[in-house]
């Protein structure tokens, strides 16, 4: 899953002599949080509605700003961005690692895209969530070559779709894959599998049965 | 007596020998109410049309069904969930599910010409979906029974006690206000289809009128009970139905092969009259029972003698015919039940019951308070 595949686009940019009380404005009535600001076609800064409200807050340490005072003085820059082919997981980590809510996409030095933290969560759920009917299927696989192919081979042999799966280290030597697939009788391929030697955590065996 | 809709046209609706959604469970209960003096004289509906189906199915979808029923063969039949290990294409498929929509919307016409309870012996085939078959389930005969009714003007509450989540009734009338669906079900975080959290509430008018209820695995009896006395009395108290329709799978049962809740005869033999108590206190009477998913020969075809006999007022055997008995447990090759009720203590004891009680009670919890905003 790529950066493209997740971003908005296209994206509400502003000009750099913008006001506060505009960018405030813009913001509410778009419902976004994030706002490039843009020079002559090139990304300088993100102006977040956190930005704003600090900036003019009686609160704020320092000076309080004025509403009409221009976004350059209270943006973020330099601007950390993303390429359009940047897998999710990078751009998350980079969010993660900065600490920060947005990531504008560039390509060729312009502005196409942007990606905020919402969008992850959608990733997340793409990625893990119930887009078909279907039943789940947990697994503790010896972390080797080939453990997977034994347990999609079967699945494959028994003509069950897998509509997602889901692999992630659990220790040094096992891995857990969660698996959804196009069937109800879950309970039935568990039972083949662990026939066959694999560790099956869900569904789990009924023992009176 | 309370009308039971059957025809002899259900027993075809089968995906072969090897598939849990076997036509011998309805032969065997009625051979069963049959046995034991019960058999009533059924009311035969007139098998449903293409129309009918139409009424909340996709024309792409049922002329697939249709083509598949006849033997074309077409890579494309999976995108509609045909031809898959759950639901394999099998010639007559299109008649065959179009008898028991007949069925159901047989019952749903006996409802709007003043009948009040119903039984529509076969159908709940709650998986279907409007462009797509699933779980065991070609068109939904619960969903034109209930499009039937709000056509006619009738506000429904659809009740759904099958393990498995009513994912098809839901999305086909998501966004309706005259539609009320409550499913009780094994969380889809573990179950298949995977949905029914409690978040899915419904969209536009039909907002806070979609109810879910997902249950621990492994939960009992009482907590079982508990909340779907809890959640079903708020919903109907506040809804103010004019008809039930009440999908009776048995397979949240404990002996049932494909699920994980632990219910015995002894919920179900409460909550039928529970049921029955709702359509009267909160729908002047009119529900049309289906029955649905129940995987066990075993423990589906008691549960539904024992709705058999809770709807026709009949007391409840104790032991079951023996000739009945000895007749289908050679048939199947395994053992059955010698009496309806299950023994006591039949599975061991669980040792998280307290925290599967805990979760299942703060899951109603947090259902009621998500959705009484919408009660206005």
């Amino acid at each position: 899953m790529l950066v493209k595949d997740v971003m908005n686009s296209p994206v509400l940019s502003v000009p750099e002599g913008l006001s506060l009380q505009e960018a405030h404005d813009l913001m509410y009535a778009n419902k976004v949080r994030h706002l490039p600001v843009v020079r002559e076609g090139r990304v300088v800064g993100v102006i977040t509605d956190r930005d704003v409200r600090l900036a003019c807050s009686p609160l704020a340490k320092g000076t309080v700003a004025s509403p009409s005072t221009p976004v350059s003085k209270v943006m973020s820059h330099p601007v950390i961005t993303a390429d359009p082919l940047d897998p999710v997981e990078e751009a998350a980590r980079t969010m993660r690692t900065r600490k920060i809510g947005c990531l504008p996409v560039l390509e060729n030095n312009q502005l196409v895209g942007i990606v905020t933290g919402i969008d992850l969560l959608d990733a997340l759920l793409k990625l893990t969530g119930v887009e078909k009917p279907s039943g789940r299927l947990e697994l503790r696989l010896p972390d080797e070559p080939g453990q997977l192919a034994l347990l999609t081979g079967y699945l494959a042999d028994q003509g069950v779709n897998v509509h997602s799966l889901l692999t992630y280290p659990e220790d040094a030597l096992t891995v857990r894959s969660v698996l959804r697939v196009n069937t109800q009788n879950t309970r039935a391929l568990a039972e083949e599998l662990r026939r066959q030697g694999l560790e099956v955590l869900w569904p789990p065996e009924k023992p009176w049965m | 007596m309370v009308p039971v809709v059957y025809h002899p046209g259900y027993l075809k609706y089968s995906f072969g020998p090897q598939h849990p959604f076997s036509p011998l469970r309805l032969e065997m209960l009625l051979d069963l109410l049959k046995s034991l003096g019960h058999l009533p004289a059924f009311h035969a509906p007139p098998q449903a049309s293409r129309e009918d189906v139409l009424s909340v199915h996709s024309e792409r979808f049922v002329r697939r069904v249709e083509a598949a029923s006849q033997g074309e063969e077409s890579p494309e039949l999976v995108h509609y969930g045909l031809g898959t290990g759950d639901t394999p294409v099998f010639p007559g498929m299109d008649e065959a599910a179009r008898w028991l929509v007949g069925g159901a919307l047989e019952a749903a016409r006996l409802v709007l010409g003043g009948a009040g309870e119903v039984l529509h012996l076969g159908g709940g085939l709650h998986h279907a979906q409007r462009d797509q078959a699933s779980g065991f389930c070609v068109y939904n005969d619960l969903a034109v029974a209930i499009r039937h009714l709000t056509k006619a003007g009738m506000r429904v509450a659809y009740i759904d006690i099958d393990v498995h989540h009513g994912d098809g009734v839901q999305w086909i009338h998501y966004d309706e206000a005259e539609v009320l669906t409550l499913s009780f079900h094994e969380s889809g975080r573990y179950l298949f289809p995977g949905t029914g959290a409690i978040h899915e509430i419904g969209r536009g008018a039909g907002v806070g009128r979609k109810l879910n209820v997902p249950l621990e695995p492994f939960s009992e009896d009482e907590s079982y009970l508990e909340v779907f006395e809890q959640v079903s009395e708020a919903a109907l108290r506040w809804f103010r139905p004019d008809a039930l329709v009440i999908q009776c799978g048995a397979d949240a049962h404990f002996q049932d092969p494909l699920a994980e809740l632990l219910l015995t005869t002894r919920s179900y033999g409460k909550i039928f009259p529970l049921l029955r108590q709702y359509a009267h206190e909160f729908a002047a009477g009119k529900a049309i029972f289906t029955l649905g998913g129940g995987y066990s020969f075993d423990a589906a075809v008691r549960v539904w003698a024992l709705l058999y006999h809770v709807l026709q007022d009949l007391p409840l055997p104790e032991r079951l015919p023996q000739d009945w008995q000895e007749r289908w447990a050679s048939h199947l090759r395994e053992p059955l039940s010698p009496t309806l009720h299950d023994p006591e203590r039949c599975y061991p004891e669980i040792p998280r019951k307290p925290q599967i009680e805990q979760h299942n009670r703060q899951i109603a919890r947090r259902l009621l308070e998500t959705v009484h905003p919408y009660w206005k």
